[in-house]
């Protein structure tokens, strides 16, 4: 098997005015929406070792499988990541850390361990960079930009367009 | 609690102000590099300016350094820029939505000339 290519981590980090612990409820939130990940519905358990799976908001597709590998709250959540988009793919780690600075909290995500055998890494880092302004304008403001809801009302008439690897059926049967 | 929407980029502009702490951004756009290589490549400024371009760097959210043993790893955060452009730059471009606007307004306004005429 030829070698892959490791690629550098990506650290993306944004400073939210409100406290750690509203952080860690809005990005930890099961069982309902969360704006800021696209719109994705996070079932997970908050213990090392426990399966962690992003659904779209109708429950028909997955499009995140992870395991969790630690969770110290307020303060950091870390879990493999498979982006179920692209197929079966090897994990890669995700990592959130919240750290409180004076006025609030600064929130930095690593998405690591990506190689050559990894398709479009790079839109992983924009899609955090994304996530990271629609937290801010989640916490900060209550709501999100218009454009974006536009974007998720549109996203959520063509979950039919997404490929089958993302179906729960075909997850399922991968062993995720 | 209401908290204010507030985004200071008056360190990111400060910042961003300086060709050398450009280039060094443009440079870890390329991937994150140990502090020692990345002054390696500035060899017309001393590595005590260089670590004080980073610092300005740091507190600006543009650069986050990390330690990895003895080394000390820079990484370009893309944030601040993506703030900047979300606060000076895309709202001088016309959106396609306030196009559409234009265009319902403009032809609404035709139809009512059509009628008077």
């Amino acid at each position: 098997m030829p070698h892959e290519t490791e690629m550098a981590p990506y650290v993306m980090s944004i400073d939210i005015h409100v406290p750690i612990q509203a952080v860690w409820d809005e990005i930890t939130k099961t069982g309902s929406i969360q704006r800021p990940l696209y719109n994705s519905v996070l079932d997970v358990t908050l213990e090392p070792g426990s399966r962690l799976r992003y659904y779209s908001p109708d429950r028909q597709r997955v499009f995140v499988v992870g395991e969790v590998l630690e969770v110290d709250p307020p303060r950091k959540f870390s879990h493999t990541y498979h982006f179920m988009m692209n197929g079966v793919e090897p994990p890669t780690t995700v990592t959130w850390e919240l750290a409180e600075i004076p006025g609030g909290t600064r929130v930095t995500v690593t998405h690591a361990g990506f190689t050559s055998a990894h398709k479009g890494a790079g839109k992983q880092q924009a899609g955090w960079q994304e996530i990271l302004g629609l937290l801010k304008a989640e916490l900060e403001t209550g709501t999100i930009p218009l454009r974006m809801r536009f974007v998720y009302a549109l996203m959520g008439k063509m979950t039919w367009m997404l490929p089958k690897s993302t179906k729960v059926e075909e997850v399922e049967r991968a062993g995720f | 609690m209401q908290a204010r929407h507030c985004v200071d980029l008056e360190p990111v502009w400060r910042a961003l102000a300086s060709p050398i702490r450009r280039q060094m951004l443009d440079r870890l756009r390329e991937g994150p590099l140990p502090t020692g290589e990345l002054a390696a490549e500035f060899p017309d400024h001393s590595r005590f300016a260089v670590m004080q371009h980073l610092r300005v760097l740091e507190e600006s959210g543009l650069v986050i350094r990390r330690k990895r043993g003895r080394r000390t790893i820079n990484y370009l955060n893309p944030v601040p820029i993506q703030q900047i452009y979300d606060r000076w730059v895309s709202r001088y471009q016309r959106h396609w939505s306030a196009s559409l606007v234009d265009l319902k307004t403009q032809l609404e306004h035709e139809h009512e000339t059509d009628w008077a005429g």
